[in-house]
């Protein structure tokens, strides 16, 4: 009997386990969604025709499988099945198609979803998929970090159509973020700061405790954070720095200017103003400001020091941007006058450059500070593998629940959360930290950590790497070389993939552009080639035989054999060419942009002595195709025919400088 | 028996009711550009049309002046209203010239892609004052 019931209700339990199977099939959520997907579509095909295909769909998972990169199953298209689909173009969520990028929707098959997106691809329940748990391996990206996952296979620092990545990396080597945490890439990173030994000699004890105390505050430029110092940990720095002693020379040099006479205040302000600082320097603000704040500058340098190091700057630290001024020993004392005169802290106290009598103990106290808060990994040498702060290796891919949120018990417990904080408030997380605090405003921080996420754990494997061209930079050594260092052309221009960004002329191709005899001029006394930029190309007072070595060197080796010597070699251009020119050129609408005599637009450069300036054949293959020598000229395109280039080169080709032509 | 058919009719129960899904057709609805479309937008139209038609679309970039005919104010509700997606996409890509209207607007077709065009008118549309 009880065999029986036994046997009774062991069948019932198997006939319900036997039920239970399909039934949790039937439930899982995408085939609701699917159904609903198949409303949905009918709804919105655009004919009887193809509403019956989507009400007829068949419910099953979609997958995208992907052997060739890590194996990866995307089913994410099992729920998200008007991705690639133009008829859901702004449908609801999950249905809506995919925003048209770069790669979607013509690349799904090829990456699939996860790799750009994150999350869990095999999952077909939402919140497995989409990774919403804290201990989910790979959550996914969220919307405003999303440029994260093309850094993922898009090496370098400017990736096309990902503006916020490419601010991103930037702003980490500008930050010098890898002068303590090792990056792979960035092996062999060194920081622009500068060398300490002559603070002695530039400063005086309270504008440096000023300065630790918060750089930012004393200049908005400043690149270096804020290392939060008490104030014995102040003074110990203080100390061990002014004890710190500058090379002989260099100690003779500030003494030699100190003693000179005093120089011309007003002339000096015209030199500093034609002299063009700005575009690197700011003045109250208004520069370009890659290089110090200049407002309060003879409260911060001493006489002596300020008229030695811009005589030769670069004795005082071989690794500044600055180029070498070749100004008249006079020149430099009238600029330093305007500076004392004008250019000064009117509300700092007497002292702010008394130079700090040094206390060997508070110094003894300050090297070991220099070293164990971490100065020295910007203003030292630093090898690969002796970095200060912990590696960033595979960051993007940590999992939340391996991260130490210490006593920062309000933030969400997410990647992108704890790295925001990590970026904006480093030391709160718990008492000892060692980041210093930077001063970054809110798109900095996305873009800061839109690019830490790019940083996986493991790289793609290597057929979905796309790492820029590497762009041949040849600066030849010797003399040449020597000029191009004294004149720290590549603190502003670019040379093939070396260089600053300062000058939207990179010099690349410079010798197929310009004309050889206009740059020797412009090299000695150049004029601002666009007024509406704000930096413009410094006067350096290059002597004559230096220009003309330059320009030389630039004829010879920055040429580019896509450029044409002469584009009319197979068909002379004749007067009717150059007035068929003129009118293509108003018929164009070119002079929106330029000026050309007395009227047009103040967009691109004036074209008034194209024939002076500019060679023909860069002016013909520049008009066929502005973008290819520059990716973001914003000079358009117009798809013009080659005859017609021939035309406005041959128009152009007429317009020389009014001075020379009434020579 | 009468246990099986209660276990039974409990599945039959649960899969009746199962979660309703929280999406509904809107068809309707012109769409709604993604936050992705309208920050390219908003970077090609920085790069590109900012120096014209000035930051807010109003027609007053540093360049304005020195155009007669004036650049467009964008943002003015009379003028979005008259004009389609595609009329300014086609504006964009062959110019004032090519649309009837001054060569001083340059057409961008050869230099933009019809993505990036796309994605500047669905900025233009957010400039609406």
């Amino acid at each position: 009997m009880s065999l029986q019931r036994l046997f009774a209700v062991s069948s019932v339990v198997f006939l319900a386990v036997l039920a239970f199977t399909p039934a949790k099939n039937a439930l899982r959520p995408y085939r609701s969604i699917q159904r609903e997907f198949r409303r949905v579509g009918a709804a919105r095909a655009p004919s009887a025709k193809a509403a019956q295909q989507y009400a007829a769909r068949p419910i099953a998972i979609q997958q995208i499988w992907l052997p060739d990169l890590d194996n990866r199953v995307d089913r994410c298209t099992t729920c998200h099945l008007g991705a690639a689909d133009a008829a859901m173009a702004g449908a609801p969520e999950p249905f809506r198609m995919h925003p048209p990028t770069f790669h979607t929707p013509r690349d799904f098959a090829r990456f699939g979803c996860t790799s750009c997106h994150a999350g869990e691809g095999l999952a077909t329940d939402r919140a497995d998929a989409h990774g919403t748990s804290p201990d989910s391996t790979s959550p996914i990206l969220p919307a405003s970090f999303m440029e994260a996952g093309c850094g993922r296979c898009h090496a370098g620092d400017s990736v096309a159509d990902a503006p916020s990545l490419s601010r991103g990396r930037t702003l980490m080597e500008t930050s010098n973020c890898h002068a303590c945490h090792a990056v792979r890439g960035h092996e062999d990173f060194r920081a622009d700061a500068p060398p300490l030994d002559t603070i002695a000699l530039k400063t005086g004890g309270e504008w440096l405790r000023r300065w630790l105390a918060n750089p930012k505050a004393v200049d908005a430029n400043a690149t270096m954070p804020n290392f939060q110092l008490g104030r014995d940990d102040l003074a110990a720095l203080s100390h061990y720095l002014f004890s710190r002693e500058a090379a002989p020379e260099l100690q003779r040099a500030v003494a030699a200017a100190a003693a000179e006479p005093a120089g011309d205040k007003v002339r000096g302000k015209t030199l500093f103003a034609a002299s063009r600082c700005i575009s690197c320097h700011t003045v109250d603000g208004k520069g370009n400001g890659s290089a110090p704040e200049l407002g309060k500058i003879a409260s911060r340098a001493t006489r002596g020091w300020l008229i030695a190091f811009i005589r030769d700057p670069h004795a005082f630290n071989p690794r500044t941007r600055m180029p070498q001024y070749s100004f008249a020993d006079a020149d430099v004392r009238d600029v330093v006058a305007y500076f004392e005169d004008e250019l000064r802290d009117f509300d700092a106290p007497a002292n702010i450059l008394e130079p700090l009598r040094v206390n060997q103990t508070l110094a003894e106290k300050g090297a070991t500070l220099f070293r164990s808060a971490g100065c020295f990994a910007c203003h030292t040498e630093v090898k690969e593998g002796e970095r200060f702060g912990p590696d960033l290796y595979g960051i993007g891919d940590r999992k939340a629940t391996s991260l130490d949120f210490g006593r920062r018990a309000d933030l969400q417990r997410t990647l992108p959360a704890w790295l925001a904080a990590k970026i904006t408030a480093p030391r709160s997380f718990a008492d000892g930290l060692k980041m210093p605090t930077f001063a970054f405003d809110d798109e900095q921080k996305r873009d800061i950590v839109t690019a830490l996420l790019a940083i996986p754990a493991a790289p793609v494997p290597a057929a979905y790497r796309s790492a820029p061209p590497v762009q041949a930079s040849i600066v030849p050594a010797g003399p040449i070389g020597e000029l191009v260092s004294r004149y720290r052309c590549l603190s502003c221009h670019q040379i093939g993939g070396r260089g600053g960004d300062i000058s939207t002329a990179p010099l690349t191709i410079e010798g197929s552009k310009v004309n050889r005899d206009w740059l020797v001029k412009y090299l000695g006394v150049p004029y601002s080639i666009r007024p509406i930029l704000p930096e413009r190309m410094p006067i350096l007072k290059i002597p004559k035989d230096d220009a003309a070595r330059l320009a030389d060197a630039i004829e010879m080796l920055y040429v580019d054999p896509n450029v044409p010597t002469d584009p009319f070699a197979a068909r002379p251009a004749s007067d009717r060419d150059a007035a068929e020119g003129e009118r293509l050129y108003t018929t164009f609408g070119c002079r929106a942009c330029h000026i050309i005599g007395k009227s047009g637009g103040y967009y691109g450069p004036p074209l008034s002595d194209t024939h002076t300036r500019l060679k023909t054949g860069w002016v013909f293959r520049f008009l066929q195709n502005p973008q290819r020598w520059r990716a973001d000229v914003r000079c358009p395109n117009y798809g013009m025919t080659d005859t017609d280039a021939l035309r406005i080169t041959a128009y152009l080709d007429t317009l020389v400088e009014r001075k020379e032509a009434a020579q | 028996m009468t246990r099986r058919a209660v276990l039974l009719a409990l599945c039959f129960a649960a899969i009746a009711c199962r979660r309703a899904p929280a999406t509904r057709a809107a068809a309707a609805l012109p769409p709604r550009p993604s936050r992705y479309e309208l920050q390219l937008g908003k970077e090609v139209y920085q790069q590109y049309c900012v120096g014209c038609h000035g930051d807010a679309g109003g027609g007053d970039g540093f360049n304005a002046f020195n155009l007669d005919p004036h650049p467009r104010d964008l943002g003015d509700r009379a003028f979005q209203k008259s004009k389609s997606n595609a009329d300014l996409a086609d504006a964009i890509r062959r110019g004032g010239a090519g649309v009837g209207l001054t060569a001083l607007m340059p057409p961008w077709g050869h230099t933009l892609d019809a993505r990036h065009i796309d994605a500047v008118v669905l900025y233009i549309r957010s400039l609406r004052r």
